[in-house]
């Protein structure tokens, strides 16, 4: 058994939590395979052994059938930062939801625009999290992230007054620091808790 | 008890309604807004809300654990799901040309484009 199936704490070679089968053979990430067995039992909607039993082999012939690259995501898991986020998110999905509604029931037409937010975090984990995150919420739809310069391009409904951009811009970069303080490495909290770049990279020109 | 239990179910029927409204306030908007990338808006903010009150109006009325967790379930890939399809409609709209770039105000990421950065 030790030779077939070998785990991370035992063998100093592995990446962390993750175990290998077979002397030369795909290593499997334990926390995935927790995850997908997660789903298959809620997808079942039984909880009993025999469910969680084949949650795990369908689970690791997943895995087994389809690796992932073995990389560090960097993903860690804050459980007061998620909670933050998911009430924070809650809420403003209330108020993007009658904001919008609100402005699909104006008489007049705002001017739309679409604007660059640069942001904090690098990891690409971390941009793709604040890029669903920000597309849940009030402010804009993101269209475009550039990943060398880490900037998101959001579609703004009502750019024709500046508070409104302003509003945008602060709104991206709250959710970024909430969305990295959940999920984020340390180094990345780091990052996040400076304050954002200055505007001058950012500012929306006047309207002409 | 009898009450209690009816007065769940009711504020579960009226969970559901108020979601389905919203989701249709989101289509009729994508009806009246004039361009793809305003209409991506209307499409999924409200949609994604309603959704999530129907969720939570259903899980008023069935009240079993499981269930919770599965609606549970629903609600996070929706919320995991719904922006990456929007985002890749508006990507796919600007790249093809789509987009009426007189009816934008400004817009900073052609400038980036066209740089050829």
């Amino acid at each position: 058994m030790s030779r077939f199936l070998r785990f991370s704490f035992r063998d100093a070679d592995l990446p962390p939590l993750s175990c290998r089968i077979g002397r030369r053979g795909r290593v499997l990430d334990l926390p995935l395979i927790a995850w997908l067995t997660l789903i298959w039992v809620l997808l079942w909607s039984t909880f009993n052994l025999a469910n969680i039993i084949t949650g795990v082999i369908v689970a690791a012939a997943v895995c087994l059938a389809f690796p992932l690259p073995p990389v560090d995501l960097g993903l860690r898991l804050h459980p007061w930062g998620i909670l933050r986020l998911a009430g924070y998110l809650l809420y403003d999905m209330y108020t993007s939801g009658v904001k919008v509604t609100r402005q699909i029931f104006a008489g007049v037409p705002h001017r739309a625009a679409v604007i660059g937010v640069p942001l904090r975090c690098r990891s690409d984990l971390m941009l793709a999290a604040v890029a669903v995150a920000v597309s849940n919420v009030p402010g804009g739809s993101v269209i475009e992230m550039r990943r060398a310069t880490a900037t998101v391009f959001l579609h703004v409904l009502d750019a024709d007054r500046p508070e409104e951009l302003e509003a945008a811009r602060r709104q991206v970069w709250r959710l970024e620091e909430l969305t990295v303080r959940a999920f984020g490495t340390a180094d990345e909290i780091a990052r996040v808790a400076e304050p954002p770049p200055p505007p001058q990279l950012t500012a929306g020109r006047p309207a002409p | 008890m009898n009450v209690w239990l009816q007065l769940l179910d009711t504020a579960g029927a009226l969970l559901v309604l108020v979601g389905a409204a919203i989701s249709l306030l989101g289509v009729i908007g994508m009806l009246r807004l004039p361009d793809v990338l305003s209409r991506s808006h209307a499409a999924t903010k409200p949609q994604t809300l309603g959704m999530i009150l129907v969720l939570a109006g259903v899980a008023l009325r069935l009240r079993s654990g499981m269930d919770l967790a599965t609606l549970g379930l629903i609600a996070f890939f929706q919320m995991l799901t719904g922006p990456v399809a929007s985002h890749l409609v508006a990507r796919s709209a600007y790249r093809t040309g789509q987009i009426d770039h007189g009816e934008l105000l400004f817009d900073e990421l052609d400038e980036q484009l066209t740089d050829g950065k």
